[in-house]
């Protein structure tokens, strides 16, 4: 054996630093960096500079000019844009509250069980790994069909009007957050079970002998000790929800008229389809503007009440 | 005693709400699969419900799809295959070094940076990055290519994979690692043969949860394919607008087939899967 020979091993300090690990932590590092920096600082620079100019998909070998805020006071003075970027965040406040209030319901049922446990939780898994396209058309095509979908059957058998899931745009916009729900209130439900796996049964335990209720025990114990994992799966749901777009696409392709149209399909209509780069790129600079305020404003929130239930 | 009967009554209602949840997934599940077999009949009038009992099941979607128009279809499947697996592939091999770096290398102190760095891309909306590829790639004369999504989708998977096989390899212990240098073997040697194998757990989740995402991508395939690289979501999506109103069994049986691989592939790995999307809370 080669070890038994050394009397002194190396210490670890100079087998990090010596000249061939120098080298390959870079080698191992910069194809990622590369990559990432190629299609994720590049295009984002990009985008940037095209909202100050007047770039357009189809018009080549004109030189490109620079408008300055131009694209930017065009969007504010747009009321479609203000429609889609309603739509957008009416969607996000729909989606995530109810989606946190499912996943905690089904993350303290699944905290109580034991047999079937495993079953349950491998099934939820099942609605995020099938792709929206599906859902969208499954769920919103022929679930909510309007004619002869089964829920508008169920709700004409009992005696009521059918309801246009689709054809009116609030209703539209209510089968859209459906959709979106049932496939990712999922991600709460194992988010915040795992929350509550690291809540030690003991505390929970001791509250319940010492005479507190199941509320009291949830309220008091349970919800500040995950909040911690609430709050992030919340934010990442928040970011989520903004950046919606698949399934309306395919469901509603918008509509009708704009009542569901989200700020990314504008984005994708008026840079892609309508080529006019510069002010898809303003979109999405605004859209990124209100994440950022939203997310700010969340995480401001989330670090107040946790230092509250601290005390 | 009191407090058993207050147990027994919460897991009741538990498993209640359990099972309620449940068949809220399941009933959009069945309904597609009943519909793959159903004929036009059956839902030109009212629906139906349950095969043999109100209606007769047939498999004419079915012989549509495998029969019929089997390259129609085969196309876009085969396309989705190679993009997810070349571009998970790409990216499972490219994040996990890097993680591995991160893991095992000091960078000046600033490995906490680069990794929060590579994560703060998920934050940001998609829409600020289509435009661009857009250009990009019509400069290359990369589009309508499978090349171009398997770029882009390796590209959006490894700062995932470099977060959570960072961490992964942070808790391996290194002492194996270091009797292997010292030995005398390469670096590259104790990467691949000593700690990518103790890894494969954390590299597995994460390579299914890539192939899981580069399948059902929507928005970039659409901007940057358009007849000969399309994949299945859209495809399903071009379908849905087109007959998605007059088809609905052909569509079904489309929906099962582009989604059974995946959930059957993601629900039996549920241990891992479960662990890689909840890692990143977990830790923070």
């Amino acid at each position: 054996m080669a070890t038994a020979q050394r009397s002194v091993p190396p210490a670890r300090g100079v087998l990090q630093f010596s000249i061939h690990d120098r080298l390959w932590k870079w080698l191992l590092l910069l194809p990622s960096l590369l990559m990432t920096t190629v299609l994720f600082i590049a295009p984002v620079v990009w985008t940037l500079y095209a909202a100050f100019t007047d770039l357009h998909l189809f018009r080549v070998g004109v030189e490109t000019e620079w408008v300055g805020l131009y694209n930017f006071q065009k969007l504010l003075g747009n009321s479609s844009f203000w429609r889609t970027a309603r739509n957008t965040v009416v969607f996000m406040l729909g989606v995530v509250p109810m989606q946190f209030l499912i996943g905690m319901v089904l993350a303290v049922c699944l905290d109580n069980v034991t047999r079937g446990l495993k079953l349950f939780r491998t099934w939820f898994l099942m609605p995020l790994m099938v792709s929206p396209v599906v859902v969208a058309f499954v769920i919103g095509r022929m679930l909510f069909q309007e004619d002869i979908g089964p829920i508008n059957s169920l709700i004409r058998w009992l005696g009521f009007e059918g309801i246009p899931w689709l054809t009116h745009p609030n209703w539209a916009m209510f089968t859209i957050m459906v959709i979106d729900v049932w496939q990712w209130s999922s991600f709460m439900i194992l988010m915040l079970m795992a929350g509550l796996q690291g809540v030690p049964y003991d505390l929970r335990e001791a509250a319940s002998i010492d005479g507190a209720s199941f509320w009291q025990t949830f309220f008091r114990i349970t919800l500040p000790l995950v909040l911690p994992i609430a709050a992030t799966a919340l934010l990442i749901r928040i970011i989520d929800a903004f950046k919606v777009v698949d399934i309306i696409m395919v469901l509603t392709g918008g509509g009708p008229g704009q009542a569901t149209e989200s700020v990314t399909l504008a984005i994708y209509r008026a840079g892609v389809k309508g080529g006019d780069l510069a002010f898809g790129s303003s979109q999405a600079y605004f859209l990124l503007l209100v994440m950022v305020v939203f997310g700010g404003a969340f995480l401001a929130l989330t670090r107040r009440t946790m230092s509250q239930t601290k005390d | 005693m009191k407090v058993s009967t207050q147990r027994r009554f919460i897991r009741g209602v538990s498993y209640a709400i359990l099972i309620l949840w449940s068949l809220t997934l399941v009933f959009p599940m069945y309904w597609v699969l009943i519909t793959s077999f159903k004929n036009p009949v059956d839902m030109s009038i009212k629906a139906t419900y349950m095969p043999f009992l109100d209606f007769e099941p047939g498999l004419h979607a079915w012989r549509y799809l495998f029969v019929e128009r089997l390259g129609w279809f085969m196309q876009p499947f085969s396309n989705s295959m190679i993009v997810a697996f070349v571009s998970s592939s790409i990216a499972l091999v490219v994040g996990s070094m890097a993680g591995y770096a991160l893991a095992r290398f000091d960078f000046n102190g600033k490995n906490n940076s680069i990794v929060l760095g590579f994560m703060a891309q998920r934050m940001f909306p998609g829409a600020l990055f289509i435009l661009a590829f857009l250009v990009m790639f019509r400069e290359l004369r990369l589009l309508d290519t499978k090349t171009a999504l398997v770029i882009v989708y390796a590209a959006g998977a490894i700062p995932f994979i470099v977060w959570v096989m960072r961490d992964f390899f942070e808790g391996l212990p290194v002492e194996i690692e270091e009797s292997a240098l010292i030995d005398g073997a390469n670096r590259l040697v104790v990467i691949f043969r000593i700690a990518m194998p103790l890894a494969a757990p954390g590299l597995v989740a994460v390579f299914v949860l890539s192939l899981i995402g580069a399948w059902n991508e929507y928005i970039v395939a659409l901007t940057l394919t358009f007849r000969d690289s399309i994949t299945i979501p859209l495809f399903m999506g071009m379908q849905v607008s087109q007959t998605g109103y007059t088809e609905w069994w052909n569509m079904s049986a489309i929906s099962l087939v582009s989604v059974i691989p995946v959930v059957t592939a993601g629900m039996a790995l549920e241990k891992y899967i479960t662990s890689g999307l909840t890692f990143g809370a977990l830790k923070g």
